[in-house]
Formats: C-alpha cells, sequence, structure tokens
C-alpha cells in the first residue's frame, strides 16, 4: 500500500515536510472514518430509538424497552405490509430467475446481431427513473382494468408484474457474469463423455451457475422488498407493501414502533446480504 | 450446445420470454405514458385525446414548475458535487485495503445501499426532528435556547441524499481505482512527484471514467430522488418527483404528470447516452 500517495490528496509533502505530510494523512484517514460513520448514522440512531423505554423521544432516554417490537407487531399494518412485501418480492424473484436466467444464457453464449443492444434492452429498466417506471405503469394498469374488466391495481398480481420488471434486470446482469467466467470445456467434457444436453444442463452447468443464481435471487428478493417509487402507485385500500406502510407512517410522525420496524428490516436484508457474501463476493458482483 | 448455426438461434430464442416481459411490462407502458403527455387535461373528463405540445410549454415557462425543476437541477448538482469530494478518498481508501479487509469495507459500503430509504429516512428523522438528537444535544450544551427546525428544510434533504448515493459513487470510483497499477504511483513518486502531483496526473486522469460514470448514476438518483425530499423536505419542499405523484394520482392530471415525468426521464438518458459515447470514444484502449 502506498500511503505516500493516499495521504497526498491536497498537499505535495515534498515541498510542505513532514509535519504536513501527518496532518494531511489525519485528514484522510479523518475523511474516511466519517463517511462510513455518516452512512450508518441513521441505521446507528434506529437501533437505538427502537429500545427507548418512552414513546416520546428523549436523548438519552429515560430507560431501555423491547415494547415496541410487540406494538409493531401488534399494530396490524406493519405485518400486513410485511406479508405482502414477502409474498410479492418471492413470486417477482422466482418470475425474475425463471425468465431471467435463459435470457443471461442467450446473451453469453449467443452469437447473434443485436446482443448488445439486447444486453442494454434487458438491463435498461435499471436507469429508468422509479417515479417515471411507477407512472407508466400505473397508467398502462389502469388502461388495462379498463379494456378487460380485471383488475390490476392493489393486486397481488399486479405488484408482481411491476416488480419482474425490477428483477430480470438483476438477475441477467449477476447470472451472466458467472457465465462469463465459466469454463465451458467443463461442459464440452461432460457432453464428450456421453451426456446428454439436459443432463450436461443439470449436472455440470447449472452446479458451476449456482453462486450466480443464488446471487441474483436474494438480491431481486431485496430490491423487490425494498422498492418504493413503484409500489407507490401500486398500493391501495387493503394492498399496502412494508415500504408504503413505513411511508405513510412516517409522514405523519416518528416515533420509537417505527423505529422498531425499521430494526426488523435491517436485520432481515443484512442477513440476506451476509447469506449471499458466503456463496458470492459481494466485491466481485456489485 | 452452439456449433450449429440451428443450435445458435436456438440459444438466442431463451431470450425472447424476458424480452417480450420487458417490452410489455416497462416499454409499452412508457410509450403509453409518451403519448398521453400531448393529450391534454380536462377537468370533467379529465383527458381528451388530441395533440398538443401545451403540457411541456406550461412546464417551460410557469413560474411554479420553472421553480421546481430549477430547485430538483440544484440539489442534484450540489449533492453529486459533495458526494463526489467525499467519495473519492473513501473509495481510494477501499481500493487499495489488503483483500482481507477489502471485502469488509465492500459490505459496509452495500449495506447501506440495499436497506432501504425508509429505514435511512427514519434514522434522520430521529436526528434531526424537533425532539431530535441533534436538538437536544444543542439544547443542553446551551448553544440555543428554543428546538431549531433542523427536519423540513432544504438542508435535511441535502444530507439524506448525500448519505443514499455515496455508496454508489464509491463502489464506482472504486471499481477504477482498484484497476490502476500502484507501481504507477510508486514510479511517479520515485521521479519525485509530490502526493498532491501523483494524485492530479496519474491517478485523477486513470480514474476519470470511473469519476463520468460515478457523477452520472449518482446524479441522476438526484434528480429522481423521492423519499428524502417527501420525508426529510416536508409539504413545502418541492423537486420533481413528488411533484409527478401529486399530479398524476392527487389531481388526476396525466397528461401534465406525464409530461413531468418524461421531462425527468429524458434528462436521465440524454446524460446517460452523452455520458457513454464520451467514455467510449476518450478511453476504449
Amino acid at each position: 500500500m502506498n500511503w505516500r500517495t493516499a495521504v497526498g490528496f491536497a498537499s505535495d509533502a515534498a515541498s510542505s515536510g513532514v509535519l504536513a505530510t501527518s496532518i494531511w494523512r489525519f485528514l484522510y484517514y479523518f475523511i474516511v472514518l466519517s463517511v462510513f460513520l455518516f452512512m450508518f448514522t441513521p441505521v446507528i440512531f434506529v437501533f437505538w430509538v427502537s429500545v427507548f423505554e418512552n414513546a416520546v423521544i428523549t436523548f438519552p432516554p429515560r430507560g431501555y424497552s423491547l415494547k415496541w417490537f410487540s406494538n409493531a407487531w401488534a399494530a396490524g399494518a406493519f405485518l400486513d405490509g410485511f406479508l405482502t412485501s414477502v409474498k410479492i418480492g418471492l413470486f417477482a424473484m422466482i418470475a425474475g430467475l425463471a425468465l431471467g436466467i435463459p435470457a443471461s444464457f442467450a446473451l453469453v453464449r449467443g452469437r447473434f446481431p443485436g446482443r448488445e443492444v439486447l444486453n442494454t434492452f434487458l438491463l435498461s429498466p435499471l436507469i429508468v427513473p422509479g417515479i417515471v417506471a411507477g407512472t407508466a405503469i400505473y397508467i398502462y394498469f389502469i388502461q388495462l382494468e379498463l379494456w378487460t374488466g380485471v383488475r390490476m391495481i392493489s393486486t397481488l398480481p399486479g405488484f408482481v408484474m411491476a416488480h419482474v420488471a425490477l428483477t430480470i434486470p438483476w438477475t441477467v446482469r449477476l447470472v451472466s457474469s458467472t457465465l462469463v467466467g465459466m469454463n465451458k470445456s467443463l461442459e464440452e467434457a461432460a457432453m464428450s463423455l456421453g451426456a446428454r444436453p439436459l443432463t450436461t444442463f443439470t449436472r455440470v452447468t447449472l452446479p458451476t451457475i449456482r453462486p450466480g443464481v443464488f446471487a441474483a435471487a436474494i438480491f431481486s428478493f431485496i430490491v423487490s422488498f425494498t422498492d418504493l417509487e413503484m409500489s407507490l402507485f401500486l398500493a391501495g385500500p387493503g394492498r399496502t407493501t412494508l415500504q408504503i406502510a413505513m411511508l405513510q407512517y412516517l409522514e405523519w410522525k416518528f416515533d420509537p414502533t417505527i423505529a422498531a420496524v425499521s430494526v426488523v428490516q435491517i436485520l432481515l436484508i443484512g442477513a440476506c446480504l451476509l447469506i449471499t457474501d458466503r456463496f458470492v463476493k459481494l466485491s466481485r458482483i456489485v | 450446445m452452439g456449433k450449429g448455426g440451428k443450435s445458435r438461434h436456438n440459444v438466442a430464442s431463451l431470450a425472447v420470454p424476458a424480452t417480450l416481459t420487458v417490452a410489455g411490462i416497462l416499454f409499452l407502458p412508457l410509450l403509453m405514458l409518451f403519448r398521453i403527455s400531448f393529450n391534454q387535461y380536462d377537468r370533467y373528463d379529465l383527458m381528451i385525446e388530441t395533440f398538443t405540445l401545451s403540457n411541456y410549454t406550461e412546464i417551460l415557462t410557469d413560474s411554479f414548475y420553472r421553480s421546481v425543476l430549477l430547485r430538483t437541477f440544484e440539489v442534484a448538482v450540489l449533492s453529486t458535487a459533495v458526494t463526489l469530494a467525499l467519495a473519492f478518498p473513501v473509495a481510494y481508501f477501499v481500493a487499495r485495503a489488503p483483500a482481507r479487509w477489502k471485502s469488509l469495507l465492500i459490505i459496509l459500503t452495500i449495506f447501506p445501499l440495499f436497506v432501504g430509504n425508509m429505514v435511512r429516512a427514519a434514522g434522520w428523522m430521529a436526528i434531526m426532528g424537533n425532539q431530535g438528537f441533534l436538538n437536544q444535544i444543542l439544547l443542553k450544551m446551551g448553544l440555543i435556547g428554543t428546538p431549531i427546525e433542523i427536519l423540513y428544510t432544504p438542508s435535511a434533504v441535502f444530507v439524506g441524499i448525500v448519505a443514499v448515493v455515496l455508496p454508489f459513487m464509491i463502489l464506482s470510483l472504486q471499481s477504477v481505482i482498484e484497476g490502476i497499477d500502484p507501481n504507477l504511483e510508486l514510479a511517479a513518486s520515485n521521479l519525485g512527484a509530490g502526493p498532491l502531483m501523483t494524485f492530479r496526473h496519474v491517478i485523477l486522469p486513470l480514474a476519470l471514467p470511473g469519476v463520468l460514470a460515478g457523477t452520472v448514476l449518482v446524479f441522476i438518483l438526484c434528480m429522481n430522488a423521492y423519499a428524502m425530499p417527501v420525508l426529510l423536505g416536508g409539504p413545502r419542499f418541492h423537486v420533481m418527483a413528488p411533484q409527478v405523484y401529486q399530479q398524476i394520482t392527487g389531481q388526476s392530471n396525466w397528461p401534465f404528470g406525464g409530461a413531468l415525468a418524461f421531462i425527468l426521464m429524458m434528462t436521465t438518458l440524454i446524460l446517460t447516452f452523452v455520458s457513454t459515447s464520451v467514455i467510449q470514444r476518450q478511453y476504449r484502449p
């Protein structure tokens, strides 16, 4: 590691001496540490407030209690929202894998004209702003309801359909990056030893790309679970996702109950990320 | 698979279902929204089929919407600049950290990214509220007599947005800096360049594609921010994304909301397109 350069974000050590160098070095570490702290500040405070004794927040708190967790559980809106979000996330994840894995094969293995364009197209939902996509899908669903009479807004299939637009690009991105790194001669060896294409796929290909598929599954779930903008348009009375329930609550007030809900979400997503990291190094996929 | 022409064809066809789904769920609706943005709003019929540019001209001429656009732009430019400045040292630190530490640092960067905006907004509200941590600390220290307004100010939105986009910038920069051979820095310093000179003439030029990519990504995210302006900016803080939502669901003014959405998206698309073509032209090996 070359600290001499690391230090020098603004100083020329050669001309300004040892003292200046150590000041800049100190500043460098200080910024790095502060930025990490800054990113974690909201998370830390949510944890802290969730165990405050009193509903009215005072620092330092008068005591600590876990009652807000049972309180959040009892307030039906959050539990309903949580269950809805889990259902949407799982269905959207499965649909995203079913559509995205074959597409990744086509993109990595296929040699056809327009492959690059297709790749951009399948990843493009990631760059369409959520609020614009949400608006478009909302209006589309309402028109579909008018034409067909089938209810779409604030139904589970409606949510899942919209969220598939998020899970397909994540699946394509993560699965095709493992496919690119896969050694094709493994499959060729299996085939030359007499394995049929299907056997080769299930016994050789699938186990090799499993980490990518796993990462795709978990990231799809997380992205669907934490989606706000698209769900915003689709949520209605009777069917709301957890994020929308939290938004509506926070627009009104902040208290230890919503902090407890947040803690549950933090733990869930943290666990998902740690599990993923055991299969594929997060540093290589995001 | 994949030897003869026929099976090559088969492999390509595997992408058909996903392509149709993305087209049907996202692009068809976007096209429809685009068409609707040229319709006319009517108080009784809600929408009249026609072809007019009036929604777009109204956004660009009406003083309220001009100020909304301007404010959105302001917030995005300022947040992006500050994010870039803060993220660069961190990205360098992560990129040059020993392998063992690096994966931990990356997890620490990714975690806030995926934890969800509602959680982060809740945390900032605990800190910035009238009864929040910051006010109570300042009161106890005797620096202020009555709670000051921190939440529901532009500064609160700014802080919230910067915290949201920092991980994106760090990751974009980190991946590029990682590819810069540390020996180049050593060579520069052996040849007598100080750290500042090495940074300006070696690291920065080589990291420029990452700087550009990260800046565009973060700028787009800032332009489209919804949660932070709504929750930390309060009802009187107006930026584009919440206005789109308001027009579509609150006023049921689809043509105008559609035009707002498209102005927002065009900014995004043009920026992405221009920046990728610049990156490809300048930096393709």
